[in-house]
């Protein structure tokens, strides 16, 4: 496995998540103060898993939008029985609150910034992918990180997904023969899209706070909640998203080797121009994008297509290797199948194993327990910061 | 002669009920408590389920079904455009449709029109998502007048759209538009008053009674509350946080009480209402009804807990202290309406099921698989047939007349 110098940042193949503190011995069973910036729905959701390892409480939340933040809290309040102090200002949190794990699941822009903030201030992070909005962000949390000597897990559940790890056990065993190609998608209907009026943001939010170190612009109910995905100036559209998960599961089959070259066009053909005036807006980001990234032995194309979404394909999303001996789909809940390229073999089917909701397996991610707890040592073979934003600046 | 009299009575009311069509002519019913009082209807069916009466296709969508003179609408999307759609309620047939340009807005979900009609005497009103409001001539559906709410009046959208069915009021239409409602003349589409230009919940106005006066209980995005229905005036107001501020299920009101619903994770209060603000008698999360709201018959509430992303099931509550009776797992999000003392579930799976509403057990008399794909709107019952949809639009009306 190629190391290299950027490859600090730990995806969770081997351990999960590795809390480094210098606790030892006898408290190696005691509960982790853990802080949640980002009260969102998917925010909730690794919150949950946190709880549920037995070995967090939840003794601080920060949201911009005060509702979400009183519906988080009262949430950790079922699932705990006590209720966490909360804030606006995830900086006065840090230092009121001092947490020793701050999970960062806020948009994209401010990912960097806060994991940054939170090393700084003695945490270890667990970090929604992607890990920043630029390439140039994802290198200075992977500093920051080193000089801290704290750990930063990045939500890529698909690295420990029992199907993911058998499909790659799979490949490694050499049954699909030499791969030359990787064609890993996402594809959902969709169609022109028209503008929504601007709107006064929603009573109790700090839209300003929100936009933060990104650009600002009018609210609009397609920016939140959820919809800033689509919008460049917070997140990178659906290579940013979906994109990081699969191109991920390249990098974790070659070990984390890099491309030689990355070329991409896109566009908003069916969704039409991007509209942003006083009045009203749209998205911005690509209805559909294509990459390709050229590995000294094989290429890799993303594609992801935001209409014409007839299911025309047996799959319409995951990862395509083509091997010498056949194709090997590995999916999200079709589960991975391999295609021989002899016609006489039957294909070969495996099932995922996926929590709900939006089938994933955050749990894996939070097997503290089984962990021994020490400092970090010397950096593993990891890849996750790479992925974390494969998307390439040609498209803007 | 007292017993005479009553006999009479009883006589006169069962010849009006067999001569008098059981229409639904709005959401959730004649009484608006998702039930009706129909009896006369097949609650066992062969292997195969029910006759299929006639089928359609409508779009996408998430509206569900209403009746009145033989006509019965919905509405659906398709190529962005929202369709109202009447249909002959026997035998299927096309009478008017009356379609509008229309987003298909599918933020977490596939989008498309979720809003029911409803009728009122010879008119239609329809609300959709993006604030369209449309006052239709029921028998041909021209157009009596329209009017867009979000460009004319300013009106801020929740995050998905209006939902709710107007409520018609006298000669007001009342609508789950701003932090409390808003009113217009039937007639003329004039607004008549307006509450604050905050996002609305998504649920239906519903009229209660209070001596003289009549009350609309709304959900809003923070809130239920109680607006008087001739000037908006606010009577009370219960702080209620929903993820997203989804405030959806409709209130359902006993005398003075009033149970709110709602779902991610947020569970029910039984409210006590009088002078002043209401009290909070008791909570559970036993229930999380996120869409569609529970039925509550003899003393118990059935309805479905849980999320569109979990594997929701159906309870029994008893109304007055929230205890669980029974839970019949994997209904999803589907759900139920009740007639004449039986639950109609319509499962998301497109199962659908009729059993007696008992606090004892959950025992389907009938059940068949009516329709495929995700099915999230709630079955209806009208004249002797039951309406159902699914989330793309295929409809299917099934004959369950006695014969």
């Amino acid at each position: 496995m190629k190391l290299t110098r950027r490859s600090f940042l730990r995806a969770a193949a081997t351990a999960g998540l590795a809390v480094p503190f210098t606790t030892r011995g006898a408290d190696t069973g005691r509960k982790f103060r853990a802080a949640l910036i980002g009260a969102g729905w998917w925010g909730k959701n690794i919150l949950k898993e946190a709880l549920a390892s037995g070995r967090c409480q939840i003794t601080a939340l920060c949201d911009v939008d005060a509702m979400g933040l009183e519906v988080a809290a009262e949430q950790v309040n079922d699932l705990s029985g006590k209720q966490p102090k909360t804030y606006k200002d995830f900086r006065e949190l840090l230092d009121k609150d001092r947490p020793e794990i701050v999970i960062i699941a806020t948009p994209d822009h401010w990912h960097a910034l806060q994991t940054i903030a939170a090393l700084k201030a003695g945490a270890h992070v667990f970090v929604e992918k992607p890990t920043g909005h630029t390439v140039n962000e994802s290198r200075a949390m992977v500093k920051v990180a080193r000089d801290a000597g704290r750990v930063v897990q990045v939500g890529l559940h698909r690295r420990v997904g029992p199907h993911h790890a058998s499909a790659m056990k799979f490949l490694r065993s050499g049954a699909i023969g030499e791969i030359g190609m990787v064609r890993a998608f996402a594809h959902s209907a969709g169609g022109p899209e028209k503008p929504t009026p601007n709107s006064e943001s929603p009573d109790g939010m700090d839209w300003d706070f929100w936009c933060g170190p990104a650009p600002k612009r009018p609210f609009n109910t397609k920016l939140h909640p959820g919809g800033w995905r689509n919008f460049l100036d917070y997140a990178n559209g659906q290579i940013g998203d979906w994109g990081v998960h699969w191109i991920d599961q390249v990098l974790w089959w070659n070990g984390g080797e890099y491309p030689r070259r990355v070329f991409s066009t896109a566009g908003r053909a069916i969704r039409g121009p991007a509209v942003r005036n006083d009045r009203e807006q749209t998205t911005d980001a690509p209805d559909h994008q294509v990459a390709v990234f050229e590995f000294p032995k094989f290429t890799c194309v993303w594609e992801n297509r935001q209409f014409a979404g007839n299911e025309a394909e047996k799959h319409r999303i995951g990862a395509y290797f083509f091997g010498a001996k056949g194709t090997l789909h590995i999916g999200w809940r079709d589960g991975w199948t391999f295609y021989p390229a002899n016609k006489k073999e039957k294909p070969l089917h495996e099932d995922p194993q996926l929590q709900e909701p939006d089938g994933h397996n955050l749990k894996l991610l939070w097997r503290i327990s089984s962990t021994p707890l020490r400092r970090p040592g010397p950096p593993p073979g990891g890849s996750s910061w790479r992925t974390a934003r494969p998307c390439c600046p040609c498209w803007r | 002669m007292f017993k005479l009299l009553i006999l009479s009575c009883t006589i006169v009311s069962l010849l009006t009920t067999s001569i008098r069509a059981d229409d639904w002519p709005h959401w959730r019913g004649p009484a608006r408590n998702g039930q009706s009082t129909e009896t006369a209807w097949l609650d066992q069916w062969p292997a195969d389920g029910p006759r299929v009466a006639w089928k359609a296709k409508v779009g996408l969508g998430f509206s569900t079904f209403v009746v009145a003179k033989g006509r019965v609408l919905t509405t659906g999307h398709a190529d962005g455009k929202d369709t109202v759609f009447c249909f002959d309620a026997d035998s299927g047939k096309l009478l008017w449709k009356h379609s509008y340009a229309a987003e298909l807005g599918d933020k977490y979900f596939e989008g498309g029109a979720t809003g029911t009609p409803t009728i009122d005497g010879e008119r239609v009103y329809q609300l959709s998502r993006w604030g369209n409001l449309f006052c239709l001539d029921a028998a041909s559906g021209r157009v009596a007048w329209s009017k867009n709410l979000q460009q004319e009046a300013g009106v801020r959208v929740p995050d998905w759209g209006f939902s709710g069915a107007p409520l018609v009021h006298g000669n007001l239409l009342i609508l789950n538009v701003g932090d409390a409602g808003m009113a217009l003349d039937k007639t003329s589409g004039k607004i008549v008053w307006q509450s604050k230009n905050k996002e609305a919940g998504y649920s239906t106005p519903l009229p209660v009674s209070r001596g003289n006066e009549t009350l609309v209980l709304l959900g809003s995005r923070q809130s239920y509350v109680a607006v008087d229905a001739l000037t908006g005036k606010e009577a009370w107001r219960h702080r209620w946080l929903t993820q997203y501020g989804v405030n959806a299920a409709d209130p359902i009101v006993q005398g003075d009480l009033v149970f709110i619903c709602t779902g991610y994770g947020k569970g029910a209060a039984m409210l006590k209402t009088g002078a002043g603000q209401p009290q909070e008698l008791w909570k559970t999360k036993v229930l999380r009804t996120q869409m569609n709201p529970a039925v509550l018959l003899d003393g118990h509430l059935y309805g479905v807990d849980g999320d569109s992303t979990s594997p929701a099931s159906l309870k029994c509550l008893e109304f007055a202290t929230g205890a669980e009776k029974w839970e019949h797992s994997n209904v999803g999000s589907g759900a139920l309406i009740a007639a004449g003392g039986r639950l109609i579930v319509l499962t998301a799976t497109g199962e659908l099921m009729v059993a007696p509403a008992s606090p004892a057990s959950f025992k389907p008399t009938a059940r068949a698989q009516v329709l495929r794909g995700k099915c999230w709107t709630s079955p209806m019952l009208a004249n002797g047939r039951i309406y159902c949809r699914s989330v793309p639009g295929d409809v299917v009306c099934l004959d369950v007349r006695k014969p």
